[in-house]
């Protein structure tokens, strides 16, 4: 594709894990939405750290759909923010890369990362429960996550300073 | 477990959990950080501002048994594997493995090849992660650099970026040969009761062996690098030998006939804090082996060698705490079952002195050891003829009733279990997962950290890295707490007085 920009909405979650699948439903309405929709791809995932180079080598933009437990907001409410937020950091879990780090190593090693990097998350109850049926507040917010997500998406498509403003 | 017994189990089960959640309430959270789903850690000073206890929580994954209930057998080897995005092949092996025992029926010689074959590249690829990426800020970048330097970026500084692609592309290339026979390594579909979906077309053989060549390659580079950067360093052996990190306890893991270290099959062997053999059993007797203890203060079960009795979180003779993961399979084996590997093993131990070896932090080194055999064994399993055999499973015809396969992951021995009724549906299912193997030692391992370095109310600012590597060490997976953004587990330190008013936090991002 010429010049124009690529920008890839990643869904992550696990559909097993009750509110952990937010992610995954959020990038299937958001695709049912743009479907045919030329510079915007989506995708769903189930791995994590680094097995999320390979999904995002080659975009200029990349719009992160994921749940996040803050406890400190209610359940479905969204939160969107820039990968500042999710500094490099000392990897504390034992076998994971972060998304931040997980970019930071993409950008060391040269692979081609998305320039322009959202993340919007929906705030869960549950992710740590086996079972397919997220909590009602939960999937009352995929709607406005995936609307939010493909605003982003056409932003970045534009140019990086038209995204809409951050409402967290 | 008979109801009266249940019942109580239950009961204390309740009573940890609800404790444990009065505890996390009552806790200042830091708002960046605020996670219900973080690492936390309590330490409870004494009257002279020493040490008296410190405890390890992590979440834990909820409901799997009810999950399981009502549903085919046949789909557990592809539900485990999604539960968990860490070791989706261990799951999906063991899942597989006691679906063969479920229907009382063997995978035919080729389809065991295949499995095998797999499951060794898949313990290559995630030994590989783990000591460039994961353990790798710990030694290669080494303990004490700045924590700004303690990552995955400080790491590609020390070994160079061009070694870092090609642990990338190496990864790349053998995660290919897994999706070749199992489709996505998330959802793999490889293992059926009795055999494989899949086999291997002769035209593919030699990609494969030319592969598995550069990996075996890359295993006996990988053993140099840790050479120069870590044991070239006398200090970071001496941390590694250090009594701060070390626990005399039992080991833990799979050995073949001849008592050589395997990874997808076997006999599970159980030696002392001696060294000496201690119990030898199929993986359909584990319950006479494994117990699990329940404490008051945490929602972790603490497994135990069953037939010594719960003797607390003590270590030496007596213990009945044991370890798994690759420290212990060195451990329990009597050696490695591929020459370069034996090689590598017997230097492991004469450099340690000797068998067992006890320090937690020789885990990284015996990971090296284990990715040698792994890359072998893809590398003989591709130069038999009998891999590209077309008979690639045996049809059951048995009636279901009770399955139990075991496999050693990456970070430890895994039990999948089984019941059915006579149309194959589950009415019971439990897991063992290495980490719940590990949660005794790893809890002495965080308490002993912690002792070593507070004194008289002075935190050590090298706490929080300290006492992470005490459990890093073992490559835990709490795969199911990080899910969530932010992708990894904040780890949180609270220090309360001996009227336990919280004193301190340190918050560990």
């Amino acid at each position: 594709m010429s010049n124009a920009k690529r920008v890839l909405i990643l869904g992550l979650g696990n559909d097993l894990l009750t509110d952990d699948a937010v992610g995954l439903h959020v990038a299937r309405v958001a695709g049912a939405r743009l479907a045919g929709e030329p510079g915007v791809v989506v995708r769903e995932t189930m791995e994590m750290g680094l097995a999320l180079l390979d999904e995002i080598v080659g975009f200029d933009g990349l719009v992160i759909v994921d749940s996040i437990q803050t406890g400190q907001a209610p359940v479905g409410q969204i939160h969107e923010f820039d990968m500042a937020a999710l500094a490099c950091r000392r990897i504390s879990t034992p076998h994971f890369l972060g998304v931040a780090e997980t970019l930071a190593l993409g950008n060391r090693l040269g692979l081609g990362m998305p320039g322009n990097v959202w993340i919007v998350a929906v705030e869960v109850a549950d992710p740590f429960t086996l079972a397919t049926q997220m909590t009602s507040a939960v999937e009352q917010a995929v709607d406005a996550a995936a609307t939010r997500a493909i605003e982003r998406a056409h932003g970045f498509m534009m140019h990086p300073s038209l995204a809409p403003a951050l409402t967290t | 477990m008979n109801p009266a017994t249940q019942e109580v189990w239950n009961e204390a089960q309740k009573r940890a959990v609800a404790a444990a959640h009065a505890e996390r309430r009552r806790v200042t959270i830091d708002p960046i950080t605020r996670l219900e789903g973080h690492g936390k850690i309590d330490i409870l000073l004494d009257g002279a501002g020493d040490v008296e206890h410190a405890y390890l929580q992590i979440p834990e994954l909820r409901g799997f048994e009810v999950f399981s209930l009502g549903r085919p057998a046949e789909d557990m080897p592809q539900i485990t594997s999604r539960i968990c995005g860490v070791c989706p092949t261990a799951h999906h092996m063991a899942a597989t493995k006691a679906l063969d025992d479920l229907y009382q029926v063997e995978p035919t010689p080729t389809a065991r090849k295949i499995r095998e074959l797999v499951y060794n590249a898949f313990v290559f690829e995630d030994h590989a992660l783990h000591v460039y990426i994961l353990g790798g800020p710990d030694f290669i970048v080494g303990p004490q650099a700045p924590a700004a330097e303690r990552n995955i970026v400080g790491v590609i500084g020390k070994v160079g970026v061009e070694v870092a692609k090609q642990v990338i592309a190496m990864r790349r290339r053998v995660r290919e040969l897994i999706s070749y026979f199992g489709g996505k390594v998330i959802h793999p579909v490889l293992g059926l009761p009795g055999g494989v979906a899949k086999g291997l077309n002769p035209a593919d053989l030699p990609k494969f062996k030319q592969l598995a060549k550069e990996a075996l390659d890359f295993a006996l580079f990988t053993n140099q690098v840790f050479h120069d950067l870590v044991l070239k360093n006398p200090d970071y052996v001496n941390l590694i030998t250090s009594d701060t990190f070390t626990h005399r306890t039992c080991y833990m893991g799979l050995v073949d006939s001849a008592n050589k270290m395997n990874f997808y099959d076997g006999q599970i062997r159980v030696v002392d804090a001696k060294g000496k053999e201690y119990a030898k059993f199929a993986a359909q007797r584990y319950r006479e082996f494994v117990a699990e203890h329940v404490e008051p203060w945490s929602y972790m079960k603490f497994c135990y060698i069953k037939p010594l009795g719960w003797q607390g979180f003590t270590e030496g003779p007596k213990s009945s705490v044991y370890a798994v993961a690759p420290l212990a399979r060195l451990n329990a084996a009597d050696g490695m079952a591929t020459p370069c590997a034996q090689r590598a093993c017997d230097e492991f131990f004469s450099t340690l002195g000797g068998k067992p070896v006890h320090h937690t932090l020789a885990n990284h080194w015996a990971r090296v050891v284990e990715i040698i055999q792994a890359a072998e064994t893809m590398v003989a399993l591709l130069d038999d003829p009998g891999i590209t055999g077309t008979d690639i499973r045996t049809i059951p015809s048995k009636k279901p009733t009770v399955g139990v396969g075991v496999v050693e992951a990456p970070r430890g021995t895994l039990f999948h279990h089984y019941e059915t009724d006579e149309r194959g549906l589950i009415t019971k299912a439990n897991l063992i997962v290495a980490t719940q193997n590990n949660a005794a030692r790893i809890a002495m391992s965080v308490e002993k950290a912690a002792k070593g370095l507070i004194k008289k109310r002075n935190v050590s600012e090298g706490l929080l890295n300290m006492v992470e590597m005490a459990f890093r060490a073992y490559d835990p997976c709490f795969g199911c707490a990080t899910h969530s953004l932010p992708g990894h587990l904040p780890l949180r330190v609270n220090i309360y007085g001996e009227d336990r008013r919280l004193v301190r936090q340190l918050v560990q991002e």
